[in-house]
């Protein structure tokens, strides 16, 4: 039997003064990002129930006795809203002039993560240059936890919390929370220990996720200080099989980090430690440079090509010759490139005519 | 003393089992130890990080030792001229806490289950709180009508729930047009037509529905629900009990402040008398809270029972669609309950013609501070404020006049001069920009520093702000600072311009009432005190 579909209720209303039509259970925010409209915000992360937090993405709804968040506010049938009046945006201003406050400094480098770029470009945008609203500052870094792979550099925390929704919702761990309340708030883990003592299995969702780079991928941060522009290059993690998109970062010609692709049809901005932070071995000094061969010695010895190919290849056909085809087994590594992959599997099916062969992948 | 397992398999599988749950290690142990936020996030469940997270939310779940054997005394804005910081020094290893709910006879120190109140260490003494006085404008009363007479919280003195037997008589429509046409609206600040609120849960699609009665109670100088529940619990319960009538409600919640233990023993044994009239159709359960004054707006409070982080919940949907388990619930103040069964009885005219002018209905008004006899009063709607001050509660004291009042507890924040010339009436009051909210009214008199008290007013906020949203989160430390001196510009043009763009940021985008009302206290400041203000950044503050 065929399912039932239901219609979809698609409604108008008025955006800027511009009818603009809906879907029913869209927000104003996302009526308004399809639109067009720049709406700032800070605590919002597409993929993370809506949390109306930062209150930048305010906007005025007629009838209505205050601006309301439009990224929780659902659109109805015949709304008025006007996304960027005066008011609204003076409002947006001292909200960044608030936040910007209560931070340490507001310029990260990009390597810290995905979004550590969000809120400096905001207060750029809104020509925010600090000074106002001198007091305290809130969060209070985490200089104990020396996990090579996530800084927490609190100083820089605006209490946006997505990196605690993403664990939650995305990750599903709950490795992180909030302590206290307030101006108090901090983020942190069980009892204010260290990640490494806590459920995170450091899957960097949270570094990506941070608009302030107050979570910090250590990693990538290592090349900070080498010369020339980072550079990202899209591609698909090698590990397993789930096919996770990816922006490998270089500097010139170094591999300096990785960051998930936010629109990678299979992770959606996820990624786990393995894709996220092992790419060392792309650049070790303990990998094979040129080929090796054992000579009677038993010691290896550096080869050309020529002589190398020639010495697996009698082997392979001595084993098979001897033993049949099902005498050969070949597993191909997860850190090879995937066009490797596919010529290994190649080989060993078209080549010797048997199945037995396997990738390492098993994130 | 009971294990680990014995407390999990205790509640584990009751409603709203993480508070009290958690009140039972507290207990047991004096504080709230690793083992036991393993224990309960294992026993419900919920991942440890989270539980962590929650406890350290409350002010009063203790970590370690001596944890809540140690004596804490209220600081609030009554009690602060009470003699509240000498007490706090002399009483060792005290620690402050915010408004207690007891300002008309300050200063109470809770330590345990035991709230003692007194103006120095030898002079604590446990006491029941201060019952109403008889009204002095001897006008008819509505809530308070039986408050004081003997016994009146036994289910002996309270003679029966005869208005929930006439109301289970009266179909559910009836039921709801009567308490529609009675005009009752609700009391705990924000004035929502009780009738309304209960026709909506009544409509709405979901089962079971729930009534939960608010007796959070955590705005500073309002002490209302306090005398309600240790004089009259049994109105408030069978009120819940027509609500649910009204409503099909099955489940019934009570959330009760932490910094009343010994109203939760009043109402704990009025619920086991009630028990058997309430029948099986309807549950009621009493959770206490935690300590925390943003528990008391609504989504905040079916967070905390739920056992969540208690930040505020985003609106729409409503309670009255996405209540309890997000499913259809009242949320309605104790005083608004506590009217139902005398309108169920009387009629809903008898209740509007009790207001004065076109007002409906009588509004309990806490008063504190500077004043002659504090306490709580039932006034009617539209009685002007100085009437209550001056006749009702003799005015300021010997030798001083009144310098300002605040509104809605502190959240209003102040009225003074010419503007005390209101009547008690939401029109009048916001016509000034403050508001009546739940009627909290401390008075402060000429001796005071008015930019003092704004401090002890802002700082309440900043600590009880619950940190969801920046405007607040911020803004309310922000504030802080530039009242105490701590951080801001010297010069008074600046200041008043910075305080002033906080403040309005604040008003309109901050995602409670929290953060809408603090900027009041120094809006307010500035209007009626500018040469106070103008003289403390003089004097470098
Ligand atoms: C910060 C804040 C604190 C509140 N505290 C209380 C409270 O202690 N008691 C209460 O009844 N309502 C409190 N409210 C109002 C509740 O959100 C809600 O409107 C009320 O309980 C509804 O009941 P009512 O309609 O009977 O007044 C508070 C609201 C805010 C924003
Ligand atoms: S790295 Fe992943 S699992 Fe660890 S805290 Fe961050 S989001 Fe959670
Ligand atoms: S650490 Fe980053 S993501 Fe987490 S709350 Fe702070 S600013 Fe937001
Ligand atoms: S206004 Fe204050 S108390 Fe309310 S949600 Fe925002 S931070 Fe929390
Ligand atoms: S994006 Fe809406 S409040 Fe932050």
């Amino acid at each position: 039997m065929i399912a039932e579909v239901k219609p979809t209720a698609t409604a108008t209303l008025t955006l800027d003064g511009v009818e603009v039509s809906f879907t029913e259970g869209e927000t104003i925010y996302e009526v308004a990002e399809r639109a067009g409209r720049e709406v700032p915000t800070l605590c919002y992360d597409a993929r993370l129930e809506a949390f109306g937090g930062c209150r930048l993405c305010v906007v005025e709804v007629d009838g209505m006795r205050a601006p309301v968040a439009s990224c929780t506010t659902p659109a109805t049938a015949g709304m008025v809203v006007k996304t960027t009046t005066d008011a609204i945006e003076k409002h947006r201003r001292t909200l960044l002039e608030l936040v910007a406050s209560e931070n340490r400094e507001n310029e990260v480098d990009e390597l810290r993560g995905h979004a550590s770029q969000e809120l400096k470009s905001l207060l750029d945008r809104y020509e925010v240059r600090g000074g106002r609203f001198a007091g305290r500052q809130s969060g209070t870094s985490n200089s104990t936890d020396d996990n090579p792979f996530i800084l927490r550099d609190y100083d820089l925390c605006i209490s946006c919390y997505r990196c605690v929704r993403v664990c939650a919702e995305q990750e599903g761990d709950h490795a992180i929370t909030m302590m206290n309340r307030g101006f108090e708030k901090q983020i942190t883990t069980e009892f204010n220990g260290i990640l490494k003592d806590s459920a995170c299995t450091f899957c960097g969702q949270c570094v990506q996720t941070c608009p302030t780079g107050a979570l910090g991928d250590r990693k990538a941060m290592r090349a900070e200080s080498l010369p020339g522009e980072v550079e990202k290059t899209r591609t698909v993690c090698p590990y397993c099989g789930v096919g996770c998109s990816v922006d490998l970062l270089t500097k010139e010609d170094r591999l300096v980090g990785v960051q998930p692709a936010m629109d990678g049809p299979a992770n959606e901005g996820a990624l786990c430690i393995k894709g996220q932070f092992a790419f060392d071995f792309v650049q070790h000094e303990d990998r094979l440079k040129m080929p090796l061969v054992r000579d009677e010695d038993g010691e290896l010895h550096e080869t050309d090509w020529e002589t190398a190919l020639d010495r697996a290849a009698d082997g392979f056909k001595k084993a098979a010759g001897e033993h049949g085809r099902h005498a050969v087994y070949g597993v191909a590594s997860g850190r090879a490139p995937h066009e490797a992959a596919y010529t290994m599997q190649k080989f060993i099916r078209a080549g010797f005519g048997t199945h037995q062969i396997d990738n390492c992948s098993r994130a | 003393m009971a294990t680990n397992q014995e407390l999990i398999e205790q509640w584990w599988k009751e409603e709203a089992p993480l508070l009290p749950l958690l009140h039972a290690f507290h207990d047991r142990d004096g504080f709230i130890s690793e083992e036991a936020i393993r224990a309960v996030a294992d026993g419900l469940k919920i991942p440890v990080a989270e539980v962590f997270g929650t406890v350290t939310f409350y002010h009063h779940f203790a970590r370690k030792a001596p944890g809540q054997a140690a004596p804490r005394v209220c600081t609030g804005p009554a009690c602060k001229y009470l003699g509240a910081p000498e007490l706090l020094k002399s009483l060792e290893g005290a620690t402050p806490m915010a408004c207690a709910g007891r300002c008309d006879d300050g200063v109470p120190v809770l330590q345990g289950h035991e709230v003692r109140v007194g103006r120095t260490a030898d002079s604590l003494e446990k006491t029941p709180s201060p019952l109403p006085p008889p009204n002095p404008g001897n006008v008819e009363e509505c809530v308070f009508a039986h408050i004081r007479e003997p016994e009146r919280n036994t289910m002996e003195g309270y003679r029966g729930y005869e208005a929930l037997e006439k109301a289970r008589g009266m179909s559910r429509a009836n039921l709801l047009a009567l308490i529609t046409d009675s005009h009752l609206a609700g009391r705990g600040g924000a004035g929502f037509p009780t009738g309304k609120k209960w026709e909506m849960v009544e409509q709405a699609e979901g089962e079971p529905k729930s009534i939960v009665c608010n007796a959070d109670e955590g705005e500073p100088g309002c002490f209302k629900d306090r005398a309600i529940l240790d004089y009259d619990p049994h109105a408030v319960i069978e009120g819940m009990a027509i609500a649910a009538h009204a409503t099909g409600a099955t489940k019934g919640f009570i959330y009760l402040r932490y910094e009343y233990p010994e109203t939760f023993q009043i109402v704990e044994r009025a619920m086991a008398e009630a028990e058997e009239l309430l029948g099986d159709g309807f549950k009621l359960y009493l959770r206490r809270g935690g300590g925390a004054y943003i528990c008391g707006e609504e989504g905040s409070l079916l967070n905390s029972l739920e056992g969540k982080h208690p930040f505020p919940r985003n609106r729409p949907p409503f309670p009255v669609t996405h209540g309890y388990n997000d499913l259809p619930t009242v949320v309605n103040n104790v005083e608004t309950l506590a009217s139902v069964a005398p309108i169920v009885m009387k009629g809903a005219e008898w209740y509007r013609g009790l207001g004065l002018g076109e007002h409906a209905g009588t509004k309990l008004v806490s008063v504190s501070g500077d004043i002659q006899r504090p306490g709580n009063f039932e006034a009617p709607f539209g009685l002007p404020l100085l009437t209550l001050l001056n006749e009702w509660c003799g005015g300021a004291p010997e030798g001083r006049s009144i310098q300002a009042v605040t509104m809605a507890g502190v959240s209003g924040g102040f009225l003074a001069g010419d503007d005390l010339d209101v009547t008690l009436d939401e029109p009048s009051i916001r016509a000034k920009g403050a508001f009546l909210g739940a009627a909290g009214i401390m008075v402060f008199d000429d001796t005071r520093d008015m930019v003092e008290v704004a401090h002890c007013a802002m700082e309440f906020f900043a600590e009880e702000s619950c940190g969801k949203c920046f405007p607040c989160r911020i803004g309310t430390q922000r504030l802080t600072e530039r009242l105490n001196g701590a951080a801001g510009p010297a010069d008074e043009t600046k200041w008043r311009e910075e305080v002033h763009d906080i403040g309005r940021t604040m008003m309109a985008t901050s995602a409670c009432g929290l953060g809408v009302a603090a900027p009041n206290i120094t809006e307010s400041l500035v209007k009626y005190f500018p040469e106070q203000v103008a003289a403390s950044l003089k004097n470098g503050r």
